[in-house]
C-alpha cells in the first residue's frame, strides 16, 4: 500500500485501501499457488490453505470496495508532517543505535520526539538528556539488559 | 472438581519474587491503564519483549502481564472520570456516567466506587475462571483437528460480528494477521513459504517486532494527532470516602456487570469494551426509571467498571483451555505463552499446573493488591495524568526500540518493526482495528495445522469438519453469531417503524 501523499477523502481512501488489498490478495494468492514443495505428509499440503486466505481476502476486499465505511480524517499540515518525522527519527534512531551506542541514539529520538511533541528546545534537549541517561542505567544496570556502547567509543577505547 | 492445580498456583505466586513481580504489574497497570491513549494491549506489548529478554520463567512473565491487564482495567477507570477521556478501550462507558459526578465535584466517591466495583467484577471474574477453566479443559480434551478448526472459525465469526462497526474491516483484520502467520517454513512439508529467500523470514514473522510495531509505533504517531488536537484539564479528585448508600445503591449494577462481563470474557475475541458496553447499555435498560443515567449515577458508573475486570478474568478461559484468546490482550499473552514454547490447550492444566495455577493465583492476589492500590493512592495515580506526552511518547519509544533490539540483537529488526509500525497506522486511519490482525497471526499457524491434520485423518475427505456433534454445535453457534445481530437490528429496525 502506498503511503497517502496528500489528505483524501473517507470514502476515497477506503477505496484506493480496498483496491490495494485486492491487488495484494491476487499477488498473495499467485504466490501461494507456486509455492515449491518435494512432498507432503498431508493430503492439503502447504499451498490449499494460503490460496484460500487470499480467495477470503480478495472477496471481502470486493465488499469493501462496494461499501467502503468510514475512516478517519487524514491530518494536514504541521500535523502530518510531525506524523512523518516521527517514524523518520525511529528510523535515525535504529540506524545510529550501533555506531554511536544506545545513549546516543536514544537521546537524539527522546529529544527530536519530544520536540515534535511540542516542547520547547530547551526541554526536548534536557528531556532528551535524563531519558537518554535514566533508560540507560535502568536497561544497562539494573536490569542487565544487553544494549551496544558505540562503535566509535569502542574504536577509541581500544585505541 | 479437581482444585489441585489452584493449590500448586498458590505456592507459586507467593513466593517473594513473583509476589514483587505483581506487585510492581499492578502498579504498572494502573498507571498504563490510567494514562489517555496506552491501554493494557500497549503495556503488554511493550513489557513483553524485556520479560522474555531478563530471562523470567514462563509463569512470571505471565503473573507480570496477568497484572498489567488487570492493573490496567482498573486504571482505565481514572481517566475516564476526571477527563472525560477513556485510560483505555474498556473504561469508554465509564466516562459516560463518570465524568458527570467529577463535574458535579464528587469525582472521588466515583472514584471510590468504581474501585470497589472493579474489585467485585475482578474476583468474580476470577473464580469463574477457576470453576469454569478445569470443566471446559475436561471437554475440549475431546476435541480433535477437525473441532478446533472449527472452533476458529467460530471465534473469527464472533469477532466479525462482536468487535467494531465494521465487521468487513474486521475480518480483513483476521485474514491479514492469518497470512502473516504463513510466512516462513512449513514443517510437514519442508517449504518455504513467502520468504523471499530471506533466512531471517526462514522462522517467520517475529510476534515481538509485530505486537510492538503495530501497538506502539502506530500508537504514538496516533497520539501526535490528538495532541495536536489541544490538551485537557484534570479535574480535582476532592475528598475519597465510600458511603455505605452508594454500595447498596450500586450493589444490583455491579453483580449483573460482573456476569455479563464473565460470559463476554469467555466469547473468543471479544474484550472489556464489548463487555462494558454491553453491561451499560443492560443496566440502562434495567435500572434508568428516572433517566439519570449518563447525568451522573452510580450504577451507570458501576456496572461497565466490573464489567471490564470481569472480562478480563473471563478471557483467560479460551485462552488457557483451548489456546484461542478471548480478548485482544490475551491474544498478545497467547503469543507471549508461544515465545517459551508453550501451546495453550486443554492439557496444560494438567502438564503445566504451575503456569496456568499460577496465573490464576495471581489474579486473586493482583485483585486485592489493586484494591488497596486504588483506593488510598488514587490521588498520587490522578496526577500521573498530568505528564505530558513530550516525555511520555519518547519514553515509550525507548521501551519499543530496547524491547525488540534486545530479543534479536539486529537493528533489521527494529526497522522492520518500524515498517509494521507505519502500516499499522496506515491501516487504523482507515478505522481497522489492530487487536483482529494479532488474533489471527497467533491462531494462524494452529488453524492450519488442524486443517491439514483433519483432513489427512479422513483421507481428503471434507465431511470430516462436520462429523461430530462438537463440530456440528460449533458450526451452528458461528453461524448465529455471524448473522444473529444483523438479523435482531433489522427485525428491531422493521418493528420501530411500524411505531
Amino acid at each position: 500500500m502506498d503511503a497517502p501523499q496528500r489528505p483524501l477523502a473517507g470514502s476515497l481512501s477506503n477505496r484506493l485501501a480496498a483496491l490495494a488489498l485486492l491487488a495484494f490478495s491476487l499477488v498473495y494468492g499467485f504466490a501461494g499457488s507456486r509455492i515449491d514443495y518435494a512432498f507432503s505428509s498431508d493430503p492439503l499440503g502447504p499451498r490449499v490453505f494460503p490460496v484460500l486466505l487470499a480467495g477470503i481476502l480478495g472477496l471481502l476486499s470486493l465488499i469493501y470496495l462496494l461499501v467502503p465505511g468510514r475512516s478517519e480524517t487524514w491530518p494536514q499540515g504541521s500535523v502530518l508532517m510531525r506524523c512523518l518525522a516521527l517514524p523518520v527519527l525511529v528510523l535515525i534512531a535504529a540506524l545510529l543505535f550501533e555506531p554511536i551506542g544506545f545513549a546516543g541514539a536514544m537521546f537524539v529520538m527522546t529529544a527530536g520526539v519530544g520536540r515534535i511533541f511540542g516542547a520547547s528546545w530547551r526541554a526536548s534537549l534536557i528531556g532528551g538528556l535524563v531519558q537518554a541517561a535514566l533508560w540507560y542505567v535502568v536497561f544497562g544496570y539494573l536490569l542487565d539488559v544487553y544494549l551496544p556502547v558505540g562503535e566509535l567509543f569502542a574504536v577509541s577505547r581500544r585505541g | 472438581m479437581n482444585l489441585d492445580y489452584l493449590w500448586t498456583g498458590f505456592s507459586v505466586a507467593l513466593s517473594w519474587q513473583n509476589l514483587l513481580i505483581g506487585l510492581v504489574g499492578c502498579f504498572l497497570g494502573t498507571i498504563i491503564g490510567a494514562l489517555p491513549a496506552i491501554g493494557p494491549i500497549n503495556g503488554i506489548a511493550l513489557l513483553l519483549p524485556i520479560a522474555y529478554t531478563l530471562g523470567l520463567p514462563p509463569e512470571s512473565t505471565m503473573i507480570l502481564l496477568a497484572a498489567i491487564y488487570t492493573g490496567s482495567e482498573y486504571g482505565g477507570r481514572i481517566s475516564s472520570i476526571l477527563l472525560n477521556v477513556p485510560g483505555d478501550a474498556g473504561a469508554v462507558m465509564t466516562a459516560l456516567d463518570g465524568n458527570p459526578l467529577a463535574r458535579q465535584g464528587r469525582a472521588g466517591e466515583a472514584l471510590m466506587i468504581s474501585g470497589l466495583s472493579s474489585f467485585v467484577g475482578g474476583i468474580i471474574g476470577v473464580v469463574g475462571l477457576t470453576l469454569f477453566a478445569p470443566f471446559l479443559a475436561s471437554l475440549a480434551i475431546g476435541f480433535g483437528p477437525a473441532e478446533y478448526f472449527v472452533l476458529m472459525v467460530f471465534a473469527f465469526a464472533t469477532l466479525g460480528s462482536m468487535v467494531g462497526s465494521q465487521p468487513v474491516k474486521t475480518l480483513i483484520g483476521c485474514v491479514l494477521g492469518l497470512m502473516l502467520a504463513t510466512v516462513g517454513l512449513d514443517p510437514t512439508s519442508g517449504a518455504y513459504r513467502f520468504t523471499f529467500d530471506s533466512p531471517e523470514l526462514g522462522d517467520g514473522i517475529d510476534f515481538v517486532v509485530l505486537v510492538i510495531g503495530l501497538f506502539s509505533i502506530s500508537e504514538a504517531m496516533l497520539m501526535l494527532e490528538s495532541h495536536a488536537a489541544g490538551t485537557s484539564i484534570v479535574g480535582k479528585v476532592g475528598r475519597t470516602f465510600v458511603r455505605w448508600k452508594d454500595v447498596v445503591f450500586t450493589t444490583g449494577a455491579t453483580l449483573r456487570g460482573s456476569i455479563i462481563g464473565f460470559v463476554v470474557g469467555v466469547l473468543p475475541g471479544t474484550g472489556a469494551s464489548v463487555a462494558s458496553a454491553v453491561s451499560y447499555t443492560l443496566e440502562k435498560r434495567v435500572s434508568d426509571r428516572d433517566g439519570t443515567f449518563g447525568k451522573g449515577d452510580m450504577r451507570g458508573l458501576a456496572s461497565p467498571e466490573a464489567a471490564n475486570n470481569s472480562c478480563a478474568a473471563g478471557a483467560f478461559v479460551p485462552m488457557l483451555t483451548l489456546g484461542v484468546p478471548g480478548s485482544g490482550t490475551t491474544a498478545v499473552m497467547l503469543g507471549a505463552l508461544m515465545l517459551y514454547n508453550i501451546q495453550p490447550g486443554p492439557q496444560l492444566f494438567a502438564e503445566r499446573p504451575e503456569i496456568v495455577g499460577g496465573l490464576i493465583a495471581s489474579l486473586y492476589i493482583g485483585n486485592v493488591l489493586l484494591l488497596l492500590l486504588n483506593i488510598p493512592f488514587v490521588g498520587i495515580f490522578s496526577r500521573l495524568l498530568l505528564l505530558p506526552n513530550w516525555i511520555l511518547v519518547p519514553g515509550i519509544l525507548v521501551l519499543s526500540v530496547v524491547g525488540v533490539y534486545s530479543t534479536h540483537a539486529s537493528v533489521e529488526a527494529v526497522l522492520l518493526m518500524l515498517g509494521v509500525g507505519c502500516m499499522g497506522w496506515l491501516l487504523r486511519k482507515l478505522g481497522f482495528d489492530m487487536a483482529p490482525i494479532i488474533l489471527g497471526f497467533v491462531l494462524g499457524k494452529v488453524m492450519e495445522v488442524n486443517l491439514r491434520n483433519a483432513l489427512a485423518i479422513s483421507g481428503g475427505e471434507l465431511g470430516i469438519l462436520f462429523q461430530s456433534h462438537i463440530s456440528l454445535i460449533l458450526w451452528v453457534l458461528a453461524a448465529l453469531v455471524a448473522v444473529g445481530p444483523w438479523v435482531l437490528q433489522r427485525w428491531s429496525r422493521r418493528r420501530a417503524a411500524r411505531g
